[in-house]
């Protein structure tokens, strides 16, 4: 009943989508008294999907096809900034254009030898708990744990400087998504030493301690898995979303068997990972092919290293490469991979048993950055972006949550185990309240985070621009916005109030929503 | 008249606007203002290119995959009661005090005591539940299951509008110039919205503000208009209509907001939402489809039966459909609210007291046009061990493009049913009247 019966082009549909590009320029005509400009974007900016292929569903107008960048971004040192951090800052472009693209992806893979000294002790000293052990987290008020531990993620996401290495944590900590909420200060525990731990080290490591993290049991309900009754919840994502993906492979039956493998791990104590024998299925299992004979832990069978080598098995398997590899991709590089760069990055992660530096390398090749369409900034990228562009001096920041709420990306937050989506149809619609954070940052004149505008007030309109163009845009602001910004910084009083407001239009600014 | 909405503060069109509803006012035979213009009420007045021939249309999902076995209860089906030994809810016996047992609805099912606020939207004929529905397709997988769901069609990853986008975008506005015609109550998109087109994600439709000065709003607005305007799709149809909608939503006194037949809301997410568009629909400003989200529902562990978890939740959701119903559905005709989830639960709860991921399960539709107050049952499979897909689920005799279609061609008037459901052959149930 579900044959396949695709809508034609040249259908109502496509025309549709020309009658809105159509109403489009007509109902803005009466309000976009700066449109002198816009040809030049228009051609500036090539649309992949007009160019190649049209969009295989006929009413999605736009939605999955790749957006290439725009032409003001030549630099390809830049451009590795741009997908390497989250957001440019004079500081960092320096320091790249100075090290040369391969000089400063390694610096920045190398990660460990960047002296972060200074970000960690001020966190430590804002936020006790995130150093706090489990049996201290526990006594505290969870509200005030949630709070710390929001505040110092933005905090290293605003001023670390291994910035590559924070953009791995924010992508592990969606793809082990936990939400705070039902699991407290275990969470706090599986930041340091899961996610923190192993970002940049070998995906393998990252599986292994994150099955045997209580916040991750008592999130997915294995540490209530018991023979007789197994609960599935941890099983099927550990498959799904973890390691093989959804078409990985795997059957019901599977989950079921995996399931029963894992009866036994459980949490002990205010939150520690043990293995409980009398909880554990000691009958046969088979999962995805691999058995697993009946045994009994008198006779020596070990219900811990049973689960250890399903893991391996997963963590190994070819399915694992592939999905891991495309997510990867995704993430850093483009919405859309080839089959070929999906093919390349998974030999690469087979190759190196999972390493996560030489498969991030391998991505950020220069061919690939600088030929990659544009991606869309979610909700936490583009704030933390509007702090670091304007040079915000931040000695804490723990109301940036509450502007996550709005935004809709609020840190620990998000309900199920896939974690936010790095969609650009998912969050391409929400744009008033990026809007208003636009203003609150560029109008942040006191308190503990504060946006200076005096170098701006230095000169003439035209150098604040330029300015605007150094921080936020590592000095590669495309004509069309740039004019705009200026026709509006001109048509008032230049004065802290109008560079303030001109400011908050460059974040607000479709430019500044990408990457 | 002409739309209100391509001006903005600065051209004087606040006397305008006002000029508008003193004129409309006083085609109102006389009467004061008062009556008929509370203080919630937006002062913006549409043009009246208005086609009432369609239901506004509510759409809600209820992320997780809802145990549809404990809040419409096969009490009759004794595999029901031997399968869940501690999380059934009791049959409705005499003996058991009210609020501890299933209410029946016929001789079959009947409602937890947490979805009986319910009663009377069902009582009223107005409240459809379809039990065993759910997706042919099988999934077990949220994230599949929901994006198949919201697509209209599983397994095609060619496809990426939602089956209420397409609708949206294959039929004309009811108000031609209404500057948004849906939204869903969040902060991202769902994917039943995209392809709508004059569509957004507005978490809260009350604070739809640029910030900053008020006296630069305009001049700021603009720019950002002018700005957007060569962004890629749909990224420039989003900025136009929330630049569009910005006069539109702050027209709207939403605390202000008094609902109907003394209905009150409950304050959390869902009862939040309902109530905004409840507030939306009654200013009665071109709004066609609305998209909410309440989740929770994977209730894997300590799920609870007569109370608990599970109990809580649905009491939210139940409680907040009824003021939905009172407020609304009971006092207009042209508004359906239609309600799914991805998959049902394991007929049998697992070791933990919740119950793992599983096929069928409830839809539920509401509205004067819905042919409600009946659990309508397309074969009830049974419980039974041997009556289960896998030996373990409630198998799906519904599919739930077959509800879905019939309120898209029957009460939004669309029937281009094989562009909202590509590839599916449409089989009417009797959903509506």
């Amino acid at each position: 009943m579900d044959q396949q019966q695709p809508l034609a082009a040249g259908d109502p549909g496509v025309e549709r989508r020309r009658d809105r590009r159509t109403f489009l320029v007509g109902a803005l005509a009466g309000v976009a008294t700066l449109g002198a400009s816009r040809p030049a974007r228009a051609q500036d900016r090539r649309k992949k999907a007009d160019r190649e292929t049209m969009p295989a569903d006929p009413l999605a107008g736009g939605v999955g096809s790749a957006i290439a960048a725009p032409s003001a971004w030549a630099n390809p040192v830049i451009r590795l900034v741009r997908r390497a951090t989250l957001g440019l800052s004079d500081a960092d472009v320096t320091a790249a254009k100075a090290m040369g693209y391969q000089g400063w992806l390694q610096y920045q893979l190398d990660y460990q030898r960047i002296d972060d000294s200074a970000v960690d002790n001020a966190v430590a000293a804002l936020w006790p708990t995130t150093t706090q052990d489990v049996n201290t987290l526990f006594s505290l008020s969870q509200g005030t744990v949630q709070t710390a531990q929001q505040a110092a993620w933005v905090y290293r996401a605003a001023l670390s400087k291994r910035q590559l290495y924070e953009r791995m944590v924010e992508f592990w900590s969606d793809h082990f998504n936990i939400e705070f909420a039902k699991v407290g200060y275990l969470k706090v525990v599986d930041d340091r030493e899961v996610i923190r731990k192993y970002a940049l080290g070998k995906f393998a490591d990252l599986v292994k301690a994150s099955s045997k993290s209580a916040a991750m049991m008592a999130y997915l309900d294995q540490n209530v898995s018991r023979a007789g009754a197994p609960n599935q919840n941890y099983a099927r994502e550990l498959m799904e979303l973890h390691t093989l993906g959804v078409n990985g492979g795997y059957t019901q039956d599977d989950v079921a068997e995996l399931s029963r493998v894992l009866t036994g791990w459980t949490i002990q104590g205010r939150g520690t990972f043990t293995f409980n024998p009398a909880l554990h299925d000691w009958g046969s299992k088979v999962v995805m092919g691999v058995a697993i004979p009946a045994g009994s832990p008198s006779l020596g069978a070990d219900g811990i290293k049973e689960g250890e080598q399903i893991i391996d098995f997963l963590c190994n398997h070819p399915s694992t490469a592939t999905f891991i590899s495309t997510k990867l991709l995704k993430w850093l590089l483009t919405p859309e991979p080839t089959q070929s760069q999906i093919n390349t990055i998974a030999g690469v992660f087979r190759a190196t048993g999972g390493d996560l530096k030489l498969v991030v390398r391998a991505i950020l090749n220069q061919g690939w950055v600088t030929a990659a369409p544009v991606k869309f900034k979610r909700p936490f990228h583009y704030l933390v972006s509007a702090l670091r562009g304007s040079n915000a001096v931040i000695t804490n920041t723990a109301a940036i949550n509450g502007q996550l709420v709005n935004l809709g990306q609020p840190l620990y937050q998000w309900e199920t185990p896939d974690g936010y989506p790095d969609l650009f149809e998912f969050w391409s619609g929400n744009l008033m309240p990026r809007w208003q954070v636009a203003s609150t940052v560029a109008n942040l004149r006191s308190g503990s985070i504060v946006v200076d505008t005096t170098p701006y007030l230095a000169g003439t309109a035209d150098a604040a621009v330029d300015l605007i163009s150094r921080n936020l845009f590592g000095g590669e602001l495309d004509v069309a916005t740039r004019a705009n910004l200026l026709t509006y910084l001109k048509a008032g009083t230049f004065n802290e109030t109008r560079v303030r407001e001109t400011l908050s239009l460059a974040i607000a600014s479709e430019s500044f929503q990408w990457y | 008249m002409t739309d209100t909405f391509e001006h903005d503060e600065s051209c004087g069109c606040r006397e305008y606007r006002e000029l508008s509803r003193r004129e409309f006012v006083g085609t109102a035979a006389g009467l004061s203002s008062a009556m008929f213009f509370p203080e919630w009420l937006p002062r913006v007045v549409l043009a009246e290119s208005y086609a009432s021939d369609r239901d506004v249309i509510v759409s809600i999902f209820q992320r997780g995959g809802v145990d549809g076995l404990n809040l419409v209860v096969p009490y009759a089906d004794p595999a029901y009661y031997t399968g869940r030994s501690t999380i059934a809810i009791p049959r409705p016996d005499a003996s058991v005090p009210a609020n501890q047992k299933v209410t029946a609805l016929d001789n079959f099912f009947g409602f937890s005591p947490a979805m009986t606020p319910l009663l009377p939207a069902f009582a009223a004929g107005n409240l459809l539940v379809v039990h065993a529905a759910g997706q042919s397709y099988v999934s077990r997988s949220h994230f599949d299951a929901q994006r198949f769901m919201e697509v209209g069609k599983p397994a095609d990853p060619a496809l990426v509008t939602g089956w209420l986008g397409r609708h949206l975008a294959l039929v004309p506005p009811m108000r031609t110039d209404a500057p948004l015609r849906a939204l869903g109550l969040s902060s991202g998109l769902a994917k039943t919205l995209v392809g709508a087109p004059k569509t957004l994600p507005i978490a809260n439709p009350a604070s739809f503000t640029i910030g900053g000065a008020a006296g630069t709003a305009a001049a700021r607005q603009a720019v950002i208009a002018a700005d957007y305007a060569d962004a890629p799709p749909p990224l420039n149809a989003s900025a136009l209509a929330a630049v569009n909608t910005i006069t539109l939503l702050q027209a709207i006194s939403f605390e202000q907001y008094v609902p109907m037949n003394g209905a009150t809301y409950p304050n959390s997410n869902f009862g939040r939402a309902l109530k905004s568009v409840a507030t939306l629909i009654r200013a009665d400003v071109g709004i066609e489809a609305a998209q909410v989200d309440i989740g929770g529902w994977d209730t894997h562990a300590a799920q609870g039966g007569v109370t608990g978890a599970l109990s809580t939740l649905s009491s939210d959701f139940a409680t907040s459909l009824a003021a939905f119903h009172a407020d609304v559905i009971a006092t207009n005709a042209r508004v359906t609210v239609v309600i799914i989830s991805e998959f049902g639960r394991n007929a049998r709860e697992n070791g933990s007291q919740g119950t793992d991921h599983g096929r069928a399960t409830t839809m539920f539709a509401m509205g004067q046009g819905i042919a409600g107050g009946r659990v309508l049952v397309n074969g009830w499979p049974g419980l039974a061990r041997e009556n289960l897909e896998a030996g373990q689920d409630l198998k799906v005799t519904t599919d739930y493009r077959d509800v879905l279609a019939e309120i898209v061609q029957k009460r939004l008037g669309n029937p281009a049913l094989d562009q909202v459901f590509p590839g599916w052959t449409v089989n009417f149930k009797g959903v509506t009247r």
